[in-house]
């Protein structure tokens, strides 16, 4: 990669003005120390812990990476895969060009040329135009893309991966408080005596977050940590108390503990009284389901006794009595975490209400240290797609796009005439890849994917069914932006090279309602530009050629930028890009958003000086914006009046009340039978960061966990003769895969489990994984399905 | 620091798993290979050959080497602070190759030479808590306390996975990142003790690389010496500290 200096020292200059600008108390923020490197600050690129880094560059290269000491989330700490991010930029293959398929193979063809060609696609048919994102997606590319959607092309069909991997925890969280994301933060990891991790390998997949509450122990605190897990992990292994249960009953165990609060009268009255209505599902199932009554509750766990839950779970009676007597004790302070293995579930936003509710029930909320608190695996699931919206149903701020008064709000803002937001959800992930793979005469009717910062030919479920077809269907076009070839770029028609991280402005928010913000450091390589800057100039060409839905409501493009002067800035043209900050441009037509679900954010220059800021972020009288720790808790949530307590002020029931549901345990939609006897549970492990297409590029990580492989029981090979690292064929009715077995190695799975990581672009589990999904999340089950193992001689 | 309960607990199992372990890590990583062991050189494919009794007891992992001794007989052959420091014909160059073979830039944390198992910090500390040498191989001590979750910033050197599957990759196996290299001396006046040319974060316990069990040429000539921070400073803008950006 060659650097244009001028353009780098031009780009260094601008960076040292605004840290200047904004008198920022922050060491190192764009200082350079005596061995002439240069120290600025910038979120990690992986996951949604958010850490914050401080990127070292000399000579227009990242050297080194150090964990930001003035960081709230990491106080100095990093994890491995913190430490080698910078090493993800510099894989020998990154994307440098477009590339257009042409027979077996693809040519480098212009920018131009490329844009052309998406903009081709979209005036084919604007309708049938789809595009799917991330929750890596920086927040000013997530709210470009979902404007240029559905306030452009008037068109719904934009769905993030986010959807495969925390809808269950967006829909648990608005069934229970009318509005999303945790209520607590990391602070409650310092306060808490017992932390329970539902279904979460805490240590591999958040392990700074892990590392927060475990080293608590060498300074003298009394923490219990309780694994609910269905395989031993490394959480297992620093856990007082592991409760092995069956997969899918989570839901009975949840139940097993709010029956004993019930029974033994340990509930928290006064919260229930003053903070909680109840609820249970409505015929036809609807995500906000039906009120009920205290008795009604009671009634429905009667059957959910200790000795019935250990039936359903296989978790001793007398573990599920620890747990009812821990939540039952006011003065122990409770974190619940979890992740995917709630999430990627069947029944998630049934589970994630059940959490939800046995901290509501007992009244562990609303202290520090008291919290139901979900974990995202994306860096900016939350600040991104659950805030800008970029869900099929969504607008910015947490509107809806079936809403009357909330589209009329969003046009308002957008100054975009009536009627210009389509008010029909678009199709979700799942829906989207089936229609795509469908053919246009069996009414398949999206003819156009274009994909950015995400991998689903290795995530979606099942791509056998909801891929390859349309990989043979000449009506059907992929379009992938990346930074490296990847499993979908394999088989797009046109790639687009990517900016990533550091090579572009960005923004992400965490999950703690962190907003983050950093600069671009260094350039990106050949011909790689931002996400954002190709939504704009796509955009930009279909204005050009006279589509409608580019002109707001008096004919100006929708992404109309100027300076200072009020002078427009041509944003599409790439060599003009960076003549202004577009994400904060960006990022200040968002802001108004925010405060229709009092989820304030503050202006882009409070971000500049900050590691992160927690929503809301609330203007005080001295002029100065201050943070939220505990959402809903008076004296923290600025928006609880003095007196309530706890208000939750979104209620579903619009009484200051938060739901307490009651959902059944019911079976799985498939479990292991004489034909396959296994179950199989899919995951991540520390080394990797989810299709390892970073990860994989980093020598030290990839060297550390080459490759995928299968857990399995001790007994279990002993049983089938299969040996510890013989290779074996793992069939599901979905499809086979043959992988390495390991005995007790990462994890340890139990007796008729096997579990498999997702990692490996050589060895596709998602092949083999059910795309059955939750009714209201639409988000699939990777954690379980049937599977046998099958002795590659036999 | 480390509370001594789960030490006490872990040592027995530990001690053989992990020098068993450590031993075989130094022959199977194509990393930086430490020199071989006697009686560990073992010609390509071999290991499908039963080895005689004897050769197995001589082998270093076998019963005559030494490795089932127990961790307090390693610790008393561990060099002295007070021992005479001579650093006579040690390269520093060398020494910072070596260093470097381990990690991705100055002030990463480095790779583990040698498998790991699953247990946790108590496995890590058997040898790494206050550091000994068996040999050739030297266990450092850890350079940070407070720490606990040692797997979350070391990874092994090379893969755990006991089996493979033979698949094409895709992927480009290199990388261009040219890490920042370490300093090789602080700015000094003269003769004035010498400025500590890094930052100290997770770099607190000066005795890990400095002290006796330090790779030569990075030792100290005065480990004896209780206060490092006495003579010899940190620097402001290193360390990050307010003022300290230039």
């Amino acid at each position: 990669m060659t650097i244009d200096r001028r353009e780098f020292l031009k780009l260094s200059a601008l960076a040292a003005a605004t840290a200047a600008a904004s008198g920022s108390p922050a060491p190192a923020e764009g200082a350079t120390s005596p061995d002439g490197v240069r120290w600025e600050k910038a979120p990690c690129r992986f996951c949604g812990t958010g850490c914050h880094v401080v990127v070292g560059t000399k000579g227009g290269k990242v050297v080194a990476i150090q964990g930001d000491p003035s960081a709230e989330v990491n106080k100095g700490l990093l994890c491995v895969k913190g430490y080698h991010v910078a090493l993800a930029l510099y894989g020998e293959d990154r994307l440098t060009r477009p590339l257009l398929r042409q027979g077996d193979g693809y040519v480098p063809i212009t920018w131009e040329r490329a844009i052309g060609i998406v903009a081709d696609r979209i005036m084919l048919d604007p309708a049938g135009f789809a595009l799917y994102g991330s929750g890596q997606w920086t927040i000013p590319e997530g709210y470009a893309a979902n404007k240029f959607m559905k306030g452009g092309l008037s068109n719904n069909h934009i769905d993030p991966n986010a959807r495969l991997c925390m809808a269950s925890a967006v829909t648990g969280f608005l069934a229970t408080y009318g509005v999303d994301e945790p209520a607590g933060c990391y602070d409650d990891l310092d306060a808490c005596d017992v932390l329970i991790c539902w279904g979460n390998n805490m240590a591999e997949m958040h392990p700074v977050l892990f590392s927060r509450v475990i080293d608590r122990r060498v300074r003298g605190d009394d923490v219990t940590l309780i694994d609910i897990g269905t395989r031993r992990t490394r959480t297992t292994a620093q856990a007082q108390h592991f409760l092995q249960f069956r997969p899918h009953t989570d839901l009975a165990i949840a139940n097993g503990i709010a029956h004993l609060l019930l029974r033994d009268g340990t509930y928290d009255k006064e919260f229930v009284e003053k903070h909680l209505a109840f609820r249970i599902q409505s015929d036809p199932p609807d995500l906000l389901g039906k009120a009920s009554t205290f008795e009604e509750y009671k009634a429905a766990l009667e059957p959910y006794t200790p000795e019935r839950v250990e039936e359903i779970s296989g978790v001793p009676a007398g573990d599920i009595r620890m747990l009812g007597e821990l939540f039952g004790r006011r003065d122990l302070r409770i974190v619940s975490v979890w992740c995917m293995g709630m999430n990627q579930h069947t029944r998630g936003t049934a589970i994630n209400c059940l959490v939800h509710g046995v901290h509501l029930l007992s009244g562990h909320f609303g202290r520090p240290g008291d919290a139901p608190t979900s974990l995202t695996g994306q860096p900016s699931a939350c600040g991104t797609v659950r805030e800008v919206g970029t869900l099929s149903h969504a607008l910015p701020g947490g509107f809806r796009v079936d809403k009357d008064p909330h589209r009329k709000k969003a046009e308002e803002l957008w100054n975009l005439p009536e009627g210009r937001i389509n008010a029909k959800p678009g199709y979700h992930t799942v829906k989207m890849w089936q229609q795509f793979s469908t053919p246009k005469a069996k009414g398949g009717d999206i003819h156009t994917i274009w994909v950015q910062v995400t991998n689903p030919a290795q995530t979606l479920p099942n791509r056998h069914l909801l891929l390859d077809p349309s990989r043979q269907d000449p009506d059907k076009f992929l379009i992938v932006s990346d930074v490296y070839p990847t499993a979908t770029t394999r088989v797009a028609d046109l790639i687009l090279p990517s900016a990533m991280w550091v090579e572009k402005n960005g923004m992400f928010g965490n999950s703690e309602r962190r907003t983050q913000q950093w600069f671009r450091q260094v350039m990106p390589p050949g011909e790689a530009r931002d996400d954002c800057w190709q939504i704009v100039a796509v955009s930009y060409e279909l204005f050009r050629r006279g589509h409608p839905g580019m002109r707001d409501k008096d004919g100006k493009w929708i992404f109309h930028t100027t300076d200072g002067n009020g002078r427009e800035v041509p944003i599409w043209d790439w060599r003009r890009y960076y003549d202004v900050n577009v994400d904060k441009r960006l990022f200040e037509e968002y802001r108004p958003f925010s405060r229709l679900k009092h989820k304030d954010l503050a202006p882009y220059d409070e971000y500049v000086s900050a590691r992160g800021l927690r929503w809301p972020v609330v203007k005080r009288e001295d002029g100065s914006w201050t943070e939220t720790r505990f959402r809903f808790a008076e004296g923290y949530d600025p928006y609880v009046k003095a007196g309530a307590g706890i208000d939750f002020y979104h209620s579903v029931t619009e009484d200051g009340r938060a739901q307490l549901w009651f959902y059944p345990y019911e079976a799985p939609p498939e479990s292991p039978d004489k034909d396959y006897p296994f179950w199989l549970c899919t995951g991540r492990v520390l080394e990797h960061w989810h299709t390892g297409t970073m990860t994989g590029r980093i020598p030290q990580l990839r060297r550390a966990m080459p490759q995928a492989y299968v857990e399995m029981n001790r007994q279990d090979a002993a049983r089938l003769g299969i040996r510890d690292g013989e290779s074996v064929i793992l069939e599901t009715r979905r499809g086979d895969l043959e992988l390495p077995v390991w005995i007790d190695g990462r994890g340890a799975p139990p007796q008729g489990s096997l579990f498999v990581p997702f990692f490996d672009e050589r060895l596709q589990i998602n092949e083999l994984t059910l795309h059955e999904h939750d009714p209201f999340s639409k988000q699939p089950d990777y954690k379980k399905c049937a599977a046998r193992v099958r002795r590659k001689e036999a | 620091m480390h509370a001594p309960s789960p030490l006490v607990l872990g040592l027995g199992v530990v001690l053989g798993v992990s020098l068993i372990g450590f031993l075989a890590g130094t022959r199977e990583s194509a990393y930086e290979q430490p020199s071989a062991l006697p009686g560990e050189e073992e010609p390509e494919g071999a290991t499908d050959q039963a080895r005689s009794y004897r050769e197995q007891r001589l082998s270093a992992r076998g019963s005559g080497s030494g490795w089932d001794k127990d961790l307090a007989d390693l610790r008393t052959l561990a060099p002295d602070r007070l021992d005479p420091v001579d650093l006579e014909g040690t390269s520093k160059a060398e020494d910072l190759a070596a260093r470097a073979a381990r990690r991705a830039y100055d002030g990463a944390p480095p790779t583990i030479p040698h498998p790991v198992g699953q247990g946790g910090a108590a496995e890590c500390l058997a040898c790494h808590d206050e550091g000994l040498r068996f040999r050739e191989v030297t266990a450092p001590a850890v350079p940070h306390d407070a720490f606990t979750n040692c797997t979350q910033c070391h990874v092994v050197e090379s893969g755990p996975v006991p089996g493979k599957v033979e698949q094409t990759d895709p992927r480009a196996v290199d990388n261009a990142f040219a890490g920042l290299s370490s300093p090789t001396a602080g700015p000094r006046w003269s003769m004035a003790p010498p400025q500590v040319p890094h930052s100290t974060r997770m770099r607190e316990s000066c005795l890990s690389c400095h002290g006796p069990l330090g790779a030569n040429a990075l030792r100290s000539t005065h480990p004896s010496r209780e206060s490092c921070s006495q003579c010899h400073t940190s620097s402001a803008e290193l360390e990050f500290r307010p003022g300290g950006t230039p």
